[in-house]
């Protein structure tokens, strides 16, 4: 992590950075291994730093990422401890004129690769017109024109055919004032005179300036860059400028600082204006796809295998499973009628109809043999209407039941649904003495795991035989906390040990065994 | 509903068990999709696959001899493995009934998708 490093890492290979929801990056960390063939590998303040040579559409098959950017400076941050509007702006014209040579470099890499990608794909993803930066996130990815023109420098001249105005200009408004305005105002005029004259070759970057932190107290409105050969220009635009000034070439960089531990500045052009995170292949989202992704990346998903999604919703999480392990049979239930069809449609949309089936099935009662699934995946449904107790228990009862042993369950859980389900003893630390056994929340027969029986009393041994335990032989491997936003949620997942099993163990195990008391 | 899926399916009406394997199958709507043939997905399924009640859903749909057997040396046998793919993953069951074969009871399927939820009466839970 030195200071002032220019946009290229060693021999010349890209530096990139991707932004992940929180509790993901190890996920994200992992994938860019293995994807990428990534090197230098960092994670710093909800970022994952790394360097590949991969190109433009390897990277945009990462799934477990928000958004991806090519790295251009990442240095130390602006000394914001007397938060001066003038003495920050000095700043940032110098970490621009100081160094103008990797953003030049990063502009260059920018575009070729671009123009790589451009030349490999079909157009259809947007690389199009950077200025629409808010983006309904479940919007489908559709450009009608592919913006990415290989200009050289005196193309620039040709003017966009389409300058859109900058919507966000709504959003940013509120946090001008009139005072700062006027300064910039005058600034601004000056620059578009010398545009206008200045034939040759110009970048003119609009930047929008996010900042965090203490930086942030004092501006949170865009930033305006200009750099050629003559100068290297900062301001704050207005909007009712933007119009006059004819771009030439527009690239969207975001300036961020780091809060806490951070310390780090980072600065970088924006690759793709929608999220990664949102699919071309998927028409209705149900659950956020990095998150499905991510589940389905624990559930040791092997080519041939049965795995099954027993509340499958709009279908998710399958869809994300089959588009990375194709050479598998998915299967999805769900009660809901609506649901179905919508994951239907997604399906269909997807063109995964060869590999994914939908049933009408309830978790709770699977009309499938014991131990015939390799995988369980689901997002357990928080809400009121999924009571604690009775119904988690029998939903991963059933699970439990279907899974071969040796399968794994990846599920979604609520705050809620992870302590009930640990205090039903899924665990496999069975480190409960006898006679103390956390009550159930609904008062009922409680359980302890039973697989590691040597470790039990003979008391607490005879008295699991006695009583069936619910998931006694599911064994908790690994737990992650992640934000689905305005909440947080579990990743766990299990594995079905090969434990001394309470029911019959032929296929098709006869239920009523389960249910001796 | 592809007939792999019909082969994993069997009636969980309470008391029935493992007599409720396999679901008797009839289509009033049949489609038959293309779909790209990939030996070694096919392969692996092959184990998985409860050849008698596979033999009588494509005798049901007319779709002709289905092995008793997989073949010794299946996974390098392109005409086996082509004629299981086709059979297992080619034709779907858009309209019809899944009948258990214990109780009677008749589970629909309709758009490809079988219907499968129990009143509370009839689950064993």
């Amino acid at each position: 992590m030195e200071p002032g490093d220019a946009g290229l890492g060693t021999k010349g290979a890209p530096r990139f950075f991707c932004t992940a929801g929180r509790g993901l990056e190890p996920f994200l960390m992992r994938e860019v291994r293995e994807r990428l063939a990534a090197t230098q590998v960092e994670y710093m303040s909800g970022k994952v730093f790394f360097i590949t040579c991969s190109n433009l559409s390897m990277i945009k098959n990462l799934k477990s990422a928000e958004r991806v950017f090519l790295l251009i400076k990442k240095q130390f941050p602006l000394t914001a401890s007397s938060p001066s509007k003038g003495k920050i702006l000095h700043e940032m014209r110098r970490l621009i004129s100081d160094d103008p040579g990797s953003w030049l470099n990063a502009i260059s890499l920018w575009k070729s690769l671009l123009e790589n990608d451009a030349q490999k794909e079909k157009l259809s993803q947007s690389i199009s017109n950077p200025l629409k930066r808010k983006v309904d996130e479940n919007e489908i990815v559709i450009s009608k024109k592919l913006k990415v023109e290989v200009q050289k420098n005196e193309e620039i001249q040709q003017a966009f055919p389409q300058v859109k105005q900058v919507e966000e200009s709504a959003l940013e408004q509120g946090d001008s004032n009139a005072g700062r305005e006027n300064l910039q105002e005058k600034e601004l005029e000056d620059e578009v005179e010398e545009a206008a004259d200045a034939p040759s070759p110009a970048f003119t970057f609009r930047v929008s300036c996010r900042c965090s932190g203490t930086v942030a107290k004092v501006f949170t409105a865009q930033i305006f860059i200009h750099l050629n050969d003559v100068y290297s220009v900062l301001g704050i635009p207005l909007f009712s400028l933007e119009n006059r000034i004819a771009m030439r070439q527009r690239m969207e960089c975001e300036v961020m600082q780091g809060t806490l531990l951070g310390k780090i500045c980072a600065i970088f052009p924006v690759k793709t204006r929608v999220p990664l995170a949102s699919r071309t292949y998927i028409q209705m989202a149900g659950l956020r796809s990095t998150i499905a992704w991510a589940m389905a990346s624990l559930a040791e998903i092997k080519a041939g295998a049965l795995v099954l999604d027993p509340m499958c919703g709009l279908g998710t999480i399958l869809l994300e499973a089959a588009k990375e392990w194709p050479n598998v049979y998915y299967v999805g239930t769900d009660v809901s009628d609506s649901q179905l069809l919508g994951a239907q449609g997604n399906v269909k949309a997807a063109n995964l109809q060869d590999r994914i089936e939908l049933l009408k099935v309830s978790v709770v009662d699977l009309p499938l043999p014991s131990e015939c699934v390799d995988s369980i995946i689901s997002d357990i449904p928080f809400g009121k209407k999924f009571k604690l107790g009775k119904d988690i228990t029998s939903i991963l009862q059933e699970m439990e039941r279907v899974l071969r042993v040796g399968g794994t369950i990846v599920l979604l859980l609520s705050e809620d649904h992870r302590r009930c389900l640990q205090d039903c003893g899924e665990s496999s630390v069975p480190q409960i003495p006898p006679g103390n056994h956390p009550a159930d929340p609904e008062g009922k027969e409680n359980t302890i795991p039973s697989e590691t029986e040597s470790s039990l009393g003979e008391a607490s041994k005879q008295e699991c035989l006695d009583k069936m335990p619910p998931f006694g032989s599911l064994v908790s491997v690994e737990c992650y906390k992640v934000s689905l936003g305005k909440t947080d949620a579990f990743i766990c997942k299990y594995k079905k040990s090969q434990a001394a099993r309470c029911y019959l163990p032929e296929p098709h195990c006869v239920q009523s065994s389960l249910l001796a008391s | 509903m592809k007939l792999l899926t019909h082969n994993l399916l069997t009636s969980h009406v309470r008391g029935v068990g493992p007599r409720g394997f396999p679901l008797r199958l009839q289509a009033t709507e049949v489609r038959i999709n293309p779909v790209e043939f990939n030996p070694d997905f096919v392969a692996r399924m092959i184990p998985k696959v409860e050849w008698a009640a596979l033999r009588e859903a494509a005798n049901t749909l007319q779709l002709g001899e289905v092995p008793t057997e997989p073949v010794e040396g299946y996974e390098r046998d392109e005409a086996f493995l082509r004629k299981m793919h086709h059979v297992l993953l080619e034709v779907d069951v858009l309209e019809g009934t899944l009948q258990c074969p214990e109780s009677g009871r008749l589970f629909p399927i309709s758009r490809g998708i079988p219907n499968m939820l129990l009143n509370d009466d009839e689950t064993e839970s």
